[in-house]
């Protein structure tokens, strides 16, 4: 009786770590061919195939609405993955979805922007901070007086709500900061350098300009046009660092938002399937401001630079804690079984 | 007659495609069940009515490019009314955005007749007014719609029967089967099919393309209600449903140029669209193919439709 009691818990435990080593995973993400997102699905892959854990991933990645979503979302459900890893194109309207895959035990971890639904877990970059910092960076820049160019990123993401949220409690720190102008890039390059051309031929006098990530085409746009540079303010955008390190007259800073949240959000969903969740159903990852008149910041620019690297992509493509892949495997972008 | 038993072996083709798709999914997910089902009628309940919406335009000779913005601006409509109502306003909210459907679709069809301009210019133009109408209203997604109607769309009566496929047929045939019946359905026909014979007949070809319009605008109305049904929100930026419904029609048997086909068709092609996308995501191919797989068919679809209205144009 004992040996078939140990017998029978020996199996257990091979079975235990045969089937930890075999989880299927889904992602999915509603914009192809941006370079942030295409960052994140190859640091997804990365952190997948260095687990070790992941047999195989099914990615569900194109340009798509809410809805399209949602049939994605139950597609992956019926084809019976252990664990979705998803960038939400709306924070609400996904959660019947979400719910579905709850009541099948299904982990869900959405990465970059929150979801309402209480099933899900969120480990993001914190946006309002992002704003925050980028803003205070810039209104003491311009010695907490002046005025300045506000270009945000798509209505109604959540993201946008909440980097808003953040540089209007900066601005709220800096009574004498006068926002001239205010416009939604909706996060497209061509768009958001037509907006800052349209405005500079105004002729409407301005100190500086905030961007929520479209930031080396701005940088452009004054180079082109012949305008003096004002401090902008970017994300961790490849090109734009480089402008940072190598434009004459470019005082700037750029605030880290790093793609490779993906990674961190398959981190996190083989942590809640290895039976560890985190202990806050919202994990957020914060932060750093690289301004190039600092030392510090600019020892971070040029600690940056890489050649390999698309222009696209944001250059911090690890984030210490969660991701465990090598810059060579998430520029490589392969999956697990892929070479 | 032969017209009649073409349409017909078309439907039944469609009806055979479907089976073989559904063996395949059985194949690539043996455990593929009522619930895999259910989620693909839901997700093709917006594009069957957008389906449903172009395929009147085109076989009343046209195509209406505004199908999804009228959809976008339904749904917003609709999520902005609701929020916080009750059951009794929200009911009277649908009825609201199905005549809004109407009278957008009859603003489209009075433009085209008045202005004599092509009918793929004034929708082209219209598709940029309706997406502005509907940033108007809710300048980011947002609103929310009734929960009872959310609820609508969910679950299944019998197993393999999902209520998001009942309501898609039911909401079509509601419309369509009495007016195809009528004068104006058998007027909608002859205006697609030779306008100068239909004008000789007395057909009244102003209205006629106008009502067509306006049936479309209603179609494109119910879409973009069970949009916003399935999300439980309204979004102001048109979805993929454009060039999705166009493709659908046409592999249901319209023919572009107008005059041939039914909604039956249609209906179907949404099905064995839908399937194939959900087939791509079973079997796990790279996110790039499945762009490319699911374009191919649809360019490739319409070719084919396109050569066979230049065949029967020849006959």
């Amino acid at each position: 009786m004992k040996r078939i009691l140990y017998t029978a818990a020996a199996m257990a435990l091979v079975a235990g770590t045969a089937h930890a080593q075999d989880y299927t995973m889904g992602i999915s993400n509603t914009v192809q061919g941006n370079g942030w997102r295409e960052e994140m699905i190859c640091a997804m892959k990365a952190q997948a195939a260095d687990s070790g854990m992941v047999e195989s991933l099914n990615i569900a990645h194109r340009n798509t609405d809410a809805a399209g979503q949602l049939e994605d979302l139950r597609n992956l459900i019926e084809a019976g993955v252990d664990a979705i890893v998803l960038n939400p194109a709306s924070p609400d309207a996904l959660n019947s979805a979400i719910e579905e895959a709850a009541e099948r035990d299904i982990v869900v971890v959405a990465v970059d922007q929150g979801v309402g639904a209480e099933a899900a877990y969120v480990v993001s970059n914190n946006q309002e901070e992002y704003g925050y910092i980028g803003a205070k960076w810039l209104f003491e820049e311009l010695g907490g007086s002046g005025d300045v160019v506000y270009m945000r990123g798509a209505a109604g993401a959540a993201a946008d709500d909440d980097r808003n949220a953040g540089f209007q409690r900066a601005l709220e720190e800096h009574p004498d900061i006068n926002v001239v102008h205010e416009v939604f890039t909706g996060w497209q390059q061509d768009q958001g350098k037509q907006q800052i051309l349209d405005f500079i031929s105004t002729g409407i006098p301005f100190d500086g300009v905030w961007t929520s990530g479209i930031d080396n085409v701005i940088v452009d746009a004054f180079l082109e046009s012949g305008t003096p540079l004002v401090p902008i303010v970017g994300a961790d955008n490849a090109g734009f660092v480089q402008q940072l390190a190598t434009v004459d007259g470019l005082v700037g800073a750029a605030v880290t938002n790093p793609g490779s949240i993906g990674g961190a959000g398959v981190a996190v969903a083989l942590d809640i399937l290895e039976g560890n969740p985190p202990e806050d159903r919202i994990v957020l990852v914060q932060p750093e401001i690289w301004a190039n008149n600092t030392e510090e910041g600019m020892a971070n620019i040029e600690a940056a630079q890489n050649p390999n690297l698309d222009p696209e992509w944001p250059v911090s493509v690890t984030i210490p804690g969660f991701t465990t892949y090598t810059m060579e495997e998430i520029i490589a972008c392969n999956g697990p079984g892929e070479s | 007659m032969i017209r009649v038993l073409r349409n017909q072996a078309w439907v039944l083709g469609l009806v055979g495609l479907l089976f073989a798709l559904a063996l395949v999914t059985k194949a690539i997910q043996p455990t593929y069940s009522a619930s895999g089902f259910e989620s693909l009628a839901r997700a093709a309940l917006p594009f069957a009515f957008a389906t449903a919406g172009m395929a009147v335009a085109i076989l009343v000779g046209g195509i209406d490019l505004s199908v999804a913005s009228m959809m976008a601006v339904a749904s917003v409509t609709a999520a902005v009314l609701m929020e916080g109502a009750g059951v009794g306003t929200s009911i009277g909210v649908v009825f609201l955005v199905l005549g809004i459907g109407l009278a957008m679709g009859a603003i489209n069809g009075a433009l085209i007749v008045v202005t004599k301009v092509p009918d793929i210019v004034v929708t082209l133009a219209m598709l940029y007014v309706w997406e502005g109408v509907a940033l108007l209203i809710l300048n980011a997604p947002g609103g929310q719609v009734a929960p009872w109607l959310q609820q609508l769309i969910r679950g299944s009566v019998l197993p393999w029967v999902p209520n998001a496929l009942i309501l898609a047929v039911v909401g079509v045939a509601i419309v369509w089967v009495p007016i195809r019946r009528s004068k104006l359905g058998l007027a909608i026909y002859a205006v697609g099919s030779d306008p100068l014979a239909a004008y000789r007949s007395g057909v009244n070809i102003a209205g006629t393309r106008i009502a067509a319009y306006a049936i479309c605008g209603l179609f494109s109305a119910m879409g973009g209600l069970t949009l916003a049904m399935s999300t439980g929100i309204g979004e102001p930026i048109p979805g993929p449903y454009l060039l999705a419904a166009v493709a659908a029609a046409v592999l249901g048997g319209v023919v572009l140029g107008g005059g041939i086909g039914g909604l039956v068709g249609p209906l179907l092609a949404v099905l064995i669209l839908r399937l194939v996308r959900q087939d791509l995501t079973l079997a796990s191919v790279d996110p790039n193919v499945t762009t490319i797989v699911e374009g191919t068919i649809m360019v490739g679809v319409v070719m084919l439709g396109g050569i066979l209205a230049l065949r029967s144009r020849r006959s």
